[in-house]
């Protein structure tokens, strides 16, 4: 069946097609640059590849179901989005729809193909090392410099850049570089804003890192500068629109076989931003569940040649934030019941360039306010790996994680055996990420602020105590004692291993704390959260101090003291409420 | 001679009455690796005893049967020689000792001890109306493997499994290891009602009401530790419970019995002899149920019970005037 025929538009072209540079100065390869630098002359092979698997995958009756669901999905989709690219495919899935019926199986084959194909290269991303080079020098600075020039020319004396002061990199960094030149590493982080895979990709260039891969929503290339850098450092784009199983399968064997390749992968295997500020407490791991499989495959081959496969790690990441860009929206929608279903927040924080100014303006000179805090990294099984990239087994012993992809032996697929190790490896990352979170002023001061809050309304639902806005008021000296011994009991925390604190929360004083918090909160969020008034704190924005706070849900409990349990316990319930 | 030469070696850790059935049973269908302290002998050319953990890394099935108490040990030791290729299924019907971690209050199951302590993560748990007689001699009979793996189903299929043994798989592990280790409060609660100084006022009725309450109750907790209501309603629960209503000779029943006729609660524990697993757990389950603010009325009335606080007269009176809501 022939595909429709690109309608061509210069203009629109540049706005929503991916721009890439001409080859004609491309730099010389060398041997060891990362792998990624190499995926453009591989794409066509990736793409070929997927194409090949998802059609190889479907069968007989399963193929007519599966093109007619998919054709009925995307006519429903297509029909409601009305534009340029419902133009171009909406006859052709008609026309499959039409022809279905009365298709051999190798014309629904040829069918099949065509839009996997079609998919896949939608899907598929670009990577071009001058831009790469380019981001990795320059914005940084750039950053910087546009919004604090000033503090630019101080920080290129001190010989700093001004990523450095946005934001601190703590734990298990050192290690990747050699587990990096030994493996795939997949870099799985919490998930709470945009400026996430940002962050991610500036902590592993700082450090000399190869870059990652990484799915991200097409919405994010709506901006054509945005959607410039995201193209050509690796993104690949995640039409979350459509629900066709064809493309869920396009988009699952992508990532397999980037992940067999041995590109290095980042994945948000919480699958959104918390919309609550929780700390992800279920996991669905999605595309990052396909590491298994692809290390079932990799596992085969390496078997046939001889050979052992090359081990595939998981580095879990906190990244946490002591001012989160889209946090207004982000609870709001927590808070709407029908929103929590919601994928896409169309016009948040994330689209508006004034918020990102006041946003950027705030960290820059408020120092340290994100820490990313790398875990140790694991296989996909769970266990730690050491220094060489071998498995452990609880006792310290060096294990092959073959063995878990083996059935007497020999290595062997298995969807069913792989789904279960996805789900196990999900609850394991949840346990990581407890750990390795690093608790920040703001959530400190604001969980203390909102177990008042809960103490002064017992009875009332979360509904209602969020809708308190500037009723409740505390005397500061009170407020001043209860977090001084909260806190307390947190560092116990920290020390016992079951937590990190930043730096600030270590030395700063109660009355400092409230101060730092408040400040930081003042000069970015649109309202009030809390402020000070002759002696008393009043709670001015329950709903952002339930934010703030909820990154403290697991330890509630643990860090209330006698009077302040029942609070907590209503507290610590918030965490079956979902993301 | 083997009937299935071609199934690779079984090992059962721990040679109590049910790790001897089940190797009976497993040395039916292939070669069986005993791990045991004691010197043993069996009179199946199959069996071969070991007290060497070494050994235990050919198997690729591990049945693993040693009281809870144990298991933490034990596992830990076995722990040195195995890897992501061997299968463990236990047959625990108790939780985890939390007295180590105190602040742990969850109510944890045997497979989290397995997952943290070895390297082994395809793990599963046997339960039903499985007794060391069905096992031992061949009596026709049916039990559940929980397992999200399904070549542990398959394993254990291919080690017990047979003309005599149908055994169901369920993807729902957690709710398998909770029927196991609640149903152990229901049986409590059969014994007390069917001794003849309770049953004096108690009829067959009572008994049908308090054990599908209780059902309901340990579902209920069940759910709110992330297992399925239904696997309740399946033979790790409701079949081991109408095993003991037909008058199986479950160390609960007799538990409740005892208690019943005003054993002190040391004293009822000597005489239902065995290692009561389940029946530990009431004290817990109360306190979980009230933190989680999930009615546990059994839990409470047991763990009383059990502590000598409650008489036997007073605990039905307990559950009878308690409010009644929708079923």
């Amino acid at each position: 069946m022939p595909q429709p025929e690109p309608k061509r538009s210069r203009v629109r072209d540049l706005l929503t097609k991916p721009i890439r540079l001409p080859q004609w100065f491309a730099a010389p390869r060398s041997p060891d640059e990362p792998r990624i630098f190499q995926f453009n002359d591989e794409r066509d092979l990736v793409v070929s590849e997927v194409a090949a698997r998802v059609v190889g995958q479907c069968l007989g009756d399963q193929l007519e179901v599966l093109l007619n669901e998919s054709a009925h999905k995307e006519i429903e989709r297509l029909e409601k989005q009305r534009d340029d690219e419902a133009r171009e495919w909406l006859g052709f899935w008609q026309t499959v729809v039409r022809k279905l019926a009365r298709m051999n199986e190798a014309e629904r084959r040829e069918t099949l193909r065509q839009i996997v194909e079609s998919m896949a290269r939608d899907v598929a991303g670009n990577f071009d090392p001058r831009v790469y080079r380019f981001a990795q020098r320059v914005i940084p600075g750039l950053i910087a410099g546009v919004m604090n020039p000033k503090q630019l020319t101080r920080d290129a004396i001190g010989g700093k850049v001004g990523a450095e002061r946005l934001v601190t990199l703590t734990g298990h960094l050192d290690e990747l570089a050699a587990l990096a030149k030994v493996g795939t590493i997949i870099v799985v982080p919490t998930h709470s804003s945009n400026l996430d895979s940002l962050a991610i990709g500036e902590s592993l260039a700082r450090k000399d890192l190869p870059p990652v891969v990484y799915g991200a929503g097409k919405n994010l290339f709506t901006n054509p500068i945005i959607s410039f850098f995201m193209h050509n450092l690796g993104a690949y784009r995640i039409d979350r629109r459509i629900k066709s199983q064809i493309y869920k399968d396009v988009l699952k064997t992508y990532s397999a076989v980037m992940i067999e390749r041995g590109y290095h992968s980042l994945f948000f295997p919480g699958g959104t931003r918390s919309r609550s500020g929780m700390i992800e407490n279920r996991l669905k791991l999605g595309l990052a569940g396909t590491a298994i499989e692809a290390y079932a495959r990799n596992a085969i081959r390496a078997r046939h040649r001889g050979e052992r496969p090359a081990p595939i790690f998981f580095v879990p990441v906190t990244i946490n934030y002591a001012l989160v860009l889209e946090a207004e929206s982000l609870i709001e929608d927590h808070l709407k019941e029908s929103g929590q279903a919601r994928y896409i927040i169309e016009d948040d924080e994330f689209s508006q360039i004034d918020r990102w100014l006041t946003f950027f303006k705030r960290l820059i000179s408020y120092g340290g306010a994100c820490v990313l805090r790398y875990g140790r990294a694991i296989d996909p099984f769970g266990n730690y790996v050491d220094e060489q990239g071998r498995s452990l087994a609880p006792d310290g012993r060096v294990i092959d994680p073959v063995s878990y992809v083996s059935r007497r032996g020999e290595p062997c697929l298995d969807p069913a055996r792989d789904a279960a190790y996805t789900r196990a490896l999900g609850v394991t990352l949840v346990e990581h990420y407890r750990r390795e979170t690093v608790i920040m002023t703001t959530q400190l001061v604001g969980h203390v602020l909102f177990r008042k809050l809960v103490m002064e309304t017992p009875g009332v639902d979360l509904f209602g105590r969020v809708r308190r806005r500037g009723e409740i008021s505390w005397a500061f000296e009170d407020y001043v004692r209860v977090y001084s011994e909260t806190r307390d009991r947190l560092r116990q925390l920290a020390r016992a291993g079951q937590i990190h604190v930043n730096s600030y929360v270590e030395t700063y004083s109660a009355e400092r704390a409230f101060e730092r918090a408040t400040d930081i909160w003042d000069g970015y969020h649109s309202k009030t959260v809390a402020h000070l008034d002759g002696g008393q704190i009043v709670l001015d924005d329950p709903g952002l101090l339930l934010y703030y706070q909820n990154r403290l849900v697991p330890f509630a409990e643990a860090i209330a003291g006698q009077h302040e349990q029942r609070a907590a316990r209503e507290i610590a319930a918030l965490a079956g409420a979902g993301r | 001679m083997t009937e299935t030469p071609s199934r690779p070696p079984v090992a059962v850790l721990g040679a109590g009455r049910f790790g001897v059935a089940l190797t009976r049973a497993a040395a039916r269908t292939g070669e069986v690796l005993v791990w045991s302290r004691r010197e043993l002998g069996f009179d199946s050319p199959n069996v071969r005893v070991t007290n060497d953990f070494a050994e235990l890394a050919s198997a690729e099935l591990i049945l693993l049967a040693v009281p809870s108490r144990h298991a933490a040990q034990i596992l830990e030791a076995a722990g040195h020689h195995l890897d992501g290729g061997n299968l463990i299924v236990h047959v625990s019907r108790g939780l985890l000792d939390s007295s180590e971690h105190p602040a742990d209050q969850e109510l944890r199951t045997m497979s989290h001890l397995i997952r943290t302590a070895t390297a082994c993560r395809r793990v599963g748990a046997l339960a039903g109306p499985i007794s060391a007689e069905i096992l031992s001699s061949a009596m026709p009979g049916a039990g559940v493997v929980g397992s999200e793996f399904p070549e542990v189903v398959e394993a254990v299929r291919g080690a017990i499994g047979g003309p005599t043994l149908r055994i169901y798989a369920s993807d729902d592990l957690r709710g398998v290891e909770l029927a196991a280790a609640l149903t152990g409060l229901l049986l409590f609660t059969i014994g007390f009602a069917t001794s003849p100084r309770v049953g004096g006022n108690l009829g067959p009725a009572t008994i049908g009401a308090l054990a599908t309450r209780g059902v309901a109750e340990v579902a209920r907790i069940g759910r709110a530790l992330g297992a399925r209501v239904e696997t309740f309603a399946g033979l790790a629960c409701f079949g081991d419970l109408f095993a003991a209503v037909a008058g199986s000779d479950r160390p609960e029943l007799e538990l409740g019995r005892a208690i019943a006729e005003g054993a002190t609660p040391s004293a009822a524990l000597e005489r239902a002899g065995g290692n009561i697993e389940g029946i530990e757990v009431a004290r817990r389950v109360a306190e979980f149920g009230k933190r989680r603010k999930i009615r546990t009325p059994l839990a409470d009335v047991i763990s009383e019970l059990i502590t000598g606080r409650l008489t036997a007269e007073d605990a039905v009176r307990e559950l009878m005037v308690r409010d009644v809501g929708n079923e």
